[in-house]
Order: structure tokens, then sequence, then C-alpha cells
């Protein structure tokens, strides 16, 4: 067999399969045009009545030939045939069917009863619920199948600036960014397909006096030339507030994917036009396909959509067509023209075809695609008299009911759309200044027109963005004459016809779809297509879209531009979630913070878990292999000896100068300015709205000069707070906000060993030091030559010390205590220790607690003026409804109940009164203690209530005790 | 809109600032500050931070409606752009 010619394809033969067949194409070809050429016409069935198709378009709009590539589990489902370019040995499969193709057990169900139309699920299987049936009809709903892993690597993503953005590499999209080139402006032309040129590749036109593919070349050489980005291979998907995207998917299959997010001065939209069918009976079956794509598959790949084919259309562009494909070897056997003979032009061409055996029929229609698996005729009668029906067998008919202006990219933000006598179709409203469209998907149908507009577009883009356009003349276009078409949508049928006439073939719609629609008073568009789904799909309704609406309107009996298209919405083309995530994926998903000591950590066994981007120890594995174990573990040892923890992700900002203490009053709840240098005191934030925001410990250095403490979640937060209050509030005053977070290590040292060990660590310097401080002292010194504080302070409520060191010393000073018998303890025995003390953290400075709530009357009476104070006077702060912290232990003592469960009283059916904040199986108190927020009327210890629990624990009888379950006078941490 | 004009640090991608709040009407009280916001087609005045840049805290005027920046300027002044 000799070798298919075509502009994109090379003499070599490339292996494949297709449901298990192995098949040759060439090197060049997508999967569609080496099945069209090998003779398969039955490449998937549809998605609802399980119908047999075959491939329709050229391009990524293909609703029918959908393929799942690869083999399981890493498989990539839904691959667009037209775009998918063969490889040697790539394994492909039709979607939809089971278990084959050829023989389909769902479309059974269909040819029983008929089909069931839109509607048909909701309103049958509802008795005895829908549940009952669900996973039936999900299994077989869906389109193609989900992969079971994924192979591809991460996607680069790049941010480009540029003047003047081109969408479409087109003879309008090339013109423009030619144009704006020239002008000096900075170019980033996107075409979606490998090679630009659009029309210019197959229509025979001449540019320049030059065949229109040459001077494509030319121009992008040109554009390459002068420095601009030309991006083949990647479509323009969407974009918001500017900032537009173009999405690349190499070959047409996830593997080398890019994401382009380019920020353009002006943006010209050139992405042409999208051809329409034409509703007839059976328009789905194998055979029919857009006159534009059997063009295509000719000029690119010399793959024939058939032997004997009909044309049915009704604009002027279809008789050149007719010559192409009849040059190209193909017998056209007639032209169906639904305009009567005085609205026809191109009557040179059509004598030549007559002469040539093509007979061409004006004011005629094709009825029906006759065929059980494929079009083997087409039934075709006068518009006037549809029962003088005949068949004139074919075993292709190409369709082409006009073109839709691709004006995507200009409407998807919202904006008008106009209806557009020329297409037959919608063209973008007004536009922002910046945005242009171009030729096509700007209505401009024709060579010449198209490439002036083009011109037109790019020197007015190059102006906005600040370029001086050169007065070029723009290049002279010569090719098929103007389609002046007259819409036709769809043929003469019965109503028990209009079942088979497809309006949108991917979902199955049909007119009989669209007038039970109506019938159900689903009216308006949008409406219709949630109804019928019409529009929905990876066509996105490229294809059925504009005609769906047509056939509304002609069943309404209203104009199209009153019925209008259901909203246009990116992305443009599906975009694989690969894309989305980019190289956010695994390690890479987010920056992690670690501490000096996440080294240490990691050779010691530590499990680590992220704590807002930092890394933090959650238990040790010496300790137990489980968290549960572990934790309690580590905190037994911290009560009956001691041990150290990595305080390091404390947030610490340091704020200093003359105003720095009256700044701190502002902030906090209590005084700053109360606490005497040497010493610190807990504080606590609240936002403007009086609820509690954070707490820490502020330590004051020197009179002019604090360190306030954050909680580790919140510290970026608390920063951009106390710099929000410096620059709004404060601005003018003399204070500074600086980050020291990562200047500082922490090290907590707790438990009734923790004085001694740090005695003998340190030295005989801190001796003294050690001695003297009470609690919410500090003193200052140096360790191994660097910069050490040394607090104590208690989260733990043992004898407890922080260590604030500078990082380079962190690691051997750790090391030194866990020498020193302090063995290493995490998260959970941080918590467990936390929670018998019931000290708070965001379980319960959660946003909506305030002071009160959580019973710190103690600091609100202190009588500051901060942020809040003034809302936090609210009378219903008050209220014995709001909640107020508790402690909580079971009634029998000994079962669990976890955070989460919501609190009731013990009658039956009563409503949650408060929840359960944090929880901990506590090895001092030998059982399950928690802390709660419960309405204070129902907050006096001994209350019994009931922890509900259904989907973990079920219901557990707790009794609320006071929060503090653990030495509640304090007498270890004072030792 | 995908940029702002930080008056330290020049034209930047929006992903470096972090909205804060919308600014209340002049004159509102405590409580009308907290929890009535400002909402106009033509002209919101909001708080924005420059996270990832310099971490000045930004005066941001703009059109809601069409997205442009009519100013973006320090909040408690200096540094005009």
């Amino acid at each position: 067999m000799t070798p298919r010619r075509g502009t994109r394809v090379g003499p070599d033969a490339v292996r494949f399969s297709f449901d298990g067949r192995t098949l040759h194409g060439q090197v060049g070809d997508t999967a569609a045009s080496a099945l069209l050429a090998a003779g398969v016409r039955r490449v998937g069935r549809s998605v609802k009545y399980r119908r047999l198709r075959g491939v329709m378009t050229a391009g990524p709009e293909e609703p029918n030939a959908l393929f799942t590539v690869g083999t399981a589990p890493a498989v990539i489902p839904n691959v667009p045939a037209p775009q998918l370019e063969l490889r040697e040995g790539m394994v492909l499969r039709s979607q939809n069917r089971w278990p084959s193709l050829e023989f389909d057990v769902a479309s059974l169900l269909q040819a029983g009863g008929g089909f069931f139309g839109a509607g048909f699920y909701y309103k049958t299987f509802i008795w005895p619920s829908w549940r009952t049936y669900e996973s039936l009809i999900r299994s077989l709903a869906g389109l193609g199948e989900a992969p079971g892993a994924c192979n591809i690597g991460p996607v680069a993503v790049e941010h480009l600036g540029c003047d003047v953005l081109v969408a479409g590499g087109g003879a309008a999209g090339l013109a423009a960014a030619r144009a704006a080139t020239r002008a000096g402006a900075r170019v980033v032309l996107c075409e979606r397909d490998p090679v630009c040129g659009g029309e210019l590749e197959f229509e025979g036109g001449t540019v320049d006096g030059r065949a229109g593919g040459a001077w494509a070349e030319t121009v992008v050489a040109e554009l390459r030339a002068a420095g601009a980005r030309v991006l083949t291979g990647t479509t323009l998907v969407g974009g918001s507030g500017g900032e537009m995207i173009a999405h690349a998917e190499p070959g047409g299959l996830a593997g080398a994917n890019a994401v382009y997010k380019i920020s353009p001065r002006a943006f010209v939209i050139a992405m042409g036009a999208v051809e329409r069918p034409i509703a007839f009976v059976d328009n789905d079956l194998p055979g029919v396909m857009l006159l534009g794509a059997a063009e295509r598959y000719l000029a690119r790949y010399g793959a024939r959509a058939g032997r004997d084919v009909v044309l049915f259309a009704s604009h002027d562009r279809v008789y050149a067509s007719a010559a192409r494909l009849a040059a190209g070897g193909m017998r056209v056997r007639a032209i169906v023209d639904a305009r009567q003979p005085d609205e026809i032009g191109a009557a040179d061409l059509r004598d030549a075809l007559g002469r040539d055996g093509t007979e061409c029929l004006a004011g005629h229609a094709v009825l029906a695609a006759s065929g059980g698996r494929a079009v083997s005729g087409a039934r075709i009668a006068p518009l006037a008299a549809p029962r003088q029906a005949r068949t004139v067998p074919c075993d292709a008919i190409l369709v082409s009911g006009g073109w839709t202006p691709a004006l995507h990219a200009g409407v998807q933000e919202g904006g008008a759309r106009l209806y557009d006598p020329r297409s037959g179709g919608f063209v973008a409203g007004e536009q922002p200044e910046w945005r242009l469209l171009a030729g096509a998907a700007n209505g401009q149908f024709e060579l010449g027109p198209a490439l002036a507009d083009g011109v037109a577009a790019g020197m007015r883009a190059a102006r906005i963005a600040g370029r001086q356009p050169l007065t070029d003349p723009p290049p002279d276009g010569r090719g098929d004459a103007a389609p002046r078409g007259r819409a036709f949508w769809r043929s003469p049928a019965s109503s028990a016809e209009e079942k088979r006439q497809f309006v949108d073939p991917q979902n199955d719609v049909t007119v009989a779809d669209l007038r039970a629609s109506l019938a159900e008073g689903f009216v308006d568009i949008e409406h219709v297509k949630r109804y019928t789904a019409l529009g929905f799909g990876t066509d996105q309704g490229r294809i059925g879209g504009l005609l769906g609406a047509a056939v509304l309107a002609e069943i309404r009996g209203r104009p199209l531009e009153d019925v209008g298209t259901s909203r246009l919405r990116p992305p443009f083309h599906p975009v694989s979630m690969r894309s989305l995530a980019g190289w956010r994926v695994g390690a890479a998903l987010r920056p992690a913070r670690r501490t000096p000591l996440h080294d240490w950590h990691v050779e010691h066994g530590a499990v680590l878990e992220s704590m807002g981007l930092w890394m933090r120890p959650r238990f040790y594995r010496a300790n137990g292999d489980d968290a549960f174990a572990a934790g309690i573990a580590e905190a037994r040892r911290v009560r009956d000896s001691g041990g150290i923890a990595d305080g390091s992700t404390l947030g610490k900002i340091e704020v200093a100068g003359p105003d720095a203490a009256a700044f701190l009053d502002r902030l906090y709840l209590s005084k700053a300015s109360s606490i005497r240098v040497g010493r610190s005191k807990y504080m606590v934030n609240l936002r403007e709205d009086g609820m509690v925001l954070d707490d820490g410990i502020v330590l004051r250095l020197a009179p002019d000069r604090y360190i306030a403490t954050t909680s580790s979640g919140h510290g970026p937060h608390m920063l951009s707070h106390f710099e929000h209050y410096r620059d709004t509030d404060w601005s003018g005053r003399a204070v500074t906000v600086t980050d020291v977070t990562e200047a500082w290590a922490a090290i907590v040292v707790a438990g009734p060993r923790s004085r001694d060990a740090l005695r003998g660590v340190l030295g005989a310097e801190w001796e003294a030091s050690l001695a003297r401080l009470r609690h919410m002292d500090f003193a200052t010194g140096r360790f191994g030559g660097r910069e050490l504080t040394v607090l104590r302070a208690s989260f733990s409520g043992e004898l407890a010390f922080e260590l604030h060191c500078r990082p380079a010393i962190a690691r051997p000073l750790w090391e030194a205590l866990v020498a020193a018998g302090l063995p290493p303890y995490g998260l959970e025995a941080l918590d467990i220790l936390r929670v018998e003390k019931g000290y708070l953290t965001t379980a319960e400075i959660n946003g909506q607690t305030t002071p009160f709530d959580l019973g710190m009357e103690g600091l609100v009476g202190l009588g500051n003026d901060c942020i809040g104070r003034g809302l936090l006077e609210r009378p219903a702060f008050r209220e014995a409804s709001r909640p107020g912290l508790v402690g909580l232990r079971a009634a029998d003592g000994k079962a669990r109940f976890l955070a989460g469960a919501q609190l009731t009283d013990r009658a039956a059916g009563s409503r949650p009164l408060g929840y359960v904040t944090s929880s901990v199986y506590s090895p001092a108190c030998r059982e399950w203690i928690g802390l709660a927020l419960v309405p204070r009327s129902h907050a006096a210890a001994g209350a019994l209530l009931l922890a509900r629990d259904p989907l973990r624990e079920g219901d557990v009888e707790v009794r609320v005790t006071p929060a503090v379950h653990f030495d509640p006078g304090a007498e270890r941490m004072k030792s | 809109m995908t940029r702002l004009v930080c008056p330290f640090c020049g034209p930047r991608h929006l992903r470096e600032f972090e909205f804060h709040k919308t600014l209340p009407a002049p004159g509102a009280g405590e409580f009308a500050s907290v929890y009535e916001r400002v909402d106009s087609l033509e002209l919101s005045v909001e708080h924005w931070q420059h996270v990832g840049g310099c971490r000045g805290w930004l005066l941001v005027r703009r059109n809601p409606s069409t997205g442009a920046v009519l100013d973006c300027r320090l909040v408690g002044g200096g540094g005009a752009a």
C-alpha cells in the first residue's frame, strides 16, 4: 500500500492498537486520521443511549471519538482522537461500551423500549428511593473510566508578561501578531494546533501571491526572529482579571504539559470559528462528519472520510470544498443545499461539479442517514415536498450548517453577545479596551477581510500597549468566497423521528428532548441546559450548543437572539487535573519550615506532623509505634522526672521603641506597660469584635524592648496583625515590629528534674540565675558563646523553663539536655499535659470565644483599653447562654469520648448544647479527660451530659468538672 | 486585576499580596466599622498587605466592577508611588 500524503504525515509507519486490534498509521497521524484511513468507522458509543458513533470532527471539540489511552491502572480517559498524535505502540480503547464496542449490553436496554429521554431517570427511579438504583445507574453513567493511578510528572507553570497576546495562529491571528510585532510590541501567540495556519493549511487560498501555508510559515519565522513567543500546541483555556491561562498538552496527551499564565497589556482573540452540524434523523450514525473535518483529514493526512459522499450545507463555500474533495479522489455524489436557487452563488463551481457527475440540489435537505451500523445512504427530499424522498447511496454524509465564532475568551468573564446574521450565531458585544476580536472569531469568514481585520486588531493592540504601529498595508488574501450562507438548523421530521434528530451528540440530546424540556416548564436556555445536558461535556457545547438554542427558538417561535445560548464558561477545552496542580505536587505542595533541631528529630525516630508550614515532632518511635501509646509514655515521663520539647515554632515578635509599651497595651487585653524588666506575663489578644485572637507570653527585655510570643500556627497572622496596627492606628509613633521567630530556637525543659538538669548543663555561671528565677521571670546570658534567655514558664503544669537560644547552639544544648537524662517529647504528650492543666489551644481559642467564655474574667478586670475591648462590653457576652470552658470526665470513669462529640442533656432527641473541644487519655488521672464549651447555664460542676458521637464512639455519659484536671493548686509548677 | 503597583516594590503580581478588609464608611462607629461593609459598585477602599514583598500595608482604591485599581498607597501615608 502506498503511504498517504498530507501536510502533516510522513511515510513511515506507526503501530498502535485499538480495542485490542493492531493497526498501522503513519508518522504525524492522529488517532482519528489513522483509524479513518484504516477504514475503522465505529470508534465509540454515546454516553446515554450507547449508540455507535464515528469520528465527527477534526478538532478538540470531538464529541464521539474519545479514547482511553494506556494500560490500567494509569490510563488517561476521554482523550479526543483528533488531537491525539499516534506514537509507536500506543494502546487505545473505545469508551462507554461493555463488553465490547460492537456488542454492548446496555444498548439493548435502549433498543427494547425506545429511548429514555431527558428526565427519564429522575422520574422513573424514585420508588422506594433513588438510592436503590443509584449504584447501578452510576456504573452506567459518566464519560470513560477514572484512572487508578497517575504516572504524569509535575507540570511547569510559566508566568509571562507581554504587550500583546494573540490567541489563535490562523490567518487573522498571524496578521495581528505580525502587525503588533512590527510596531515593536512584545508578542505572545498561542496556537492550539502543532502548526500555525488554521484554514490556510488546506483551503488553497493565496496571501500576497503565495500559497497560504507557505505564507504562514514565513510569518512565524518573522515573529520568532523578532523575539515573539510562538506557543504551538497551546490552547487559551480561560482567564480572569486580565491574566489569561494557556494550556499545552503536546501530542494531545498529558505527559509533557505546560501551563502559561499570561498578563498582556492587550489581548487579540483570533480563535476562529467552530463548524456546526445540522439536525436530521440518525445524524449521529458513523459516517456523518462535519465537512471541514473531512477537508482537514484529506489535506493534512491524506485520509478520506468516504469514497462516495453526499454534502449537506446551506452556504456557498460547500462548492469549493466539494471541488477539493473531488480533487482528492472522493466521489461527490450530491450536494444538498437547503437554500433556494436564487440564494445560491458559486455558479462556475457548480457547473464544473455538475459536469463531473455531482448532483447539485437546491432547496433540498438530507432527511435521514440510512444504514444500520454506519452510513450506507442519504435520504434526500425537496424541502417543499419532504414526502418525495429518495435515497442516494454513499458511505459518508458531510455536513456544514455554518460556523459559530469562537468568542469564548471574550465573554467567559461575562459580557454581552450580539446576534450576528452573517454567521447565524453570536459575536462578542462590547469589550474592554484591551480586548479585541479578529477574523472568524469576530464574524469575518473571508480570507481577505479576515487578514485586514487581524492587521487592524494587531495595530490597535500595539497602540494600547504604548507602541507606534507602522502603516503597513494588510496582506492581499485571496481564498474561498464569502459563505453567504443562510442558517439552516434542522430537516423536517415527524414527531417520532425527532427522537433521532441529535442536536448535541456528546450528551445524546435530541430535538424531542428539547420539546420535553419545554413541556416540563424548563424554558430558559440555562434551564434547558440543565434539564437535558445540552452543552455540557468535553466540547463545552461547541458542537451542539448553538444548534440546540436555534431548535429551541424554532419550537418556541421566538427569534434566536431572544433565546440566546447558555453562558460560555472556562475552561475552553478540558485541562488535565495534573496541569491544574502544576508543580505543586507532593513535597512541593507548599514550603516546609523546619526548626534548627529538625535533623536531630529525624535522626532520632520522630514522627513529624505539619502545623501551619512548620514540621513538628508528634512522638518519638522509641516510645512506641503508635501515637497513642507513645504520647502517654512521654507525658508520664515528664511528670515523673522530666523531658524536653522543641518549641522553636512559637512565633516571636520583637517590639521596640519609646512607644513599645503603649503599643502593646493597645494590642493586648492586659497591660504590657506594667510588666517589669526581666519579667514576663501570659497575655491575650482580642479581635476587633471582642473574640480572643491568640495568646502567648510577653517578655520585657528593657524598658523600650519586648518580645511577644504567639502560638505556632498563628505566628504569620499575628505578625501581620502587629504590622497592621503599627501602620494604621499607630503610624508615626516610635515603635518597630520585627519578626524574630527564626532568630531564636526554643527548647522547653519541663518536669521535677528540670532545674537540676539545667544546672548541670548550663554550668556554674547560670547557677545563681536559676536559683533566683521565680515563675514568669527570665534571665539572659550566654551559652557556648551565644546569647541565651532562660524563661521560667510552664505549659505543662510542671516546674519548667523555656530556653530561647540562637539556632547555632540549639543542637548542642539539646544534646546536652538529652545526655543529662531529659528525653524528648512530642505534640501528643504536649497535648496530654496541657489538657490535664486546662490550658488552651486553637481548639478553644477558635475565633468564637470571648475572654469570659474561656474563664479569663481576671484579665478583663484589669481594665485596659485595647483593641476589641469596646465590643467585648456588649451585654450579650455576659448571658448564661454563652459558652463556658469546662472539664469533662466519663461518668463511669472509664469510657472514651473524643473531641468533636456534641454535648446534649440526657433527654432523648435533645439538641446539642455544646461540644467537646479536646480530649486525651490522661496517665496522671488514669482516665479519659476533656475540655468542652457548654452554656454557662449547664456548666455547673457535677452536671451530667451526653457526649454524642454517632459515627465514632456512640453516646457516652460525661460529668462536668473544673477545667483544671490535675494539680489545681499549681503546687508542682511553683516548686 | 492581576497586579498591584506597590509604592516600594513597583508592579508585582497579585499573589504576593494579601487582602485584609474593605474599609468602613468614614465616620462609622465602633460597631459599624467592624460589622458593616461599604458595598459599592464603583469604589472599594481596601487594606492589603504586601506579605510576599516589603510587608507594607497598602490602601487600595479600586473599582470592583471592572477590577481597575485607581490608587495604591501606603496606609500611613508616605512612599507615594
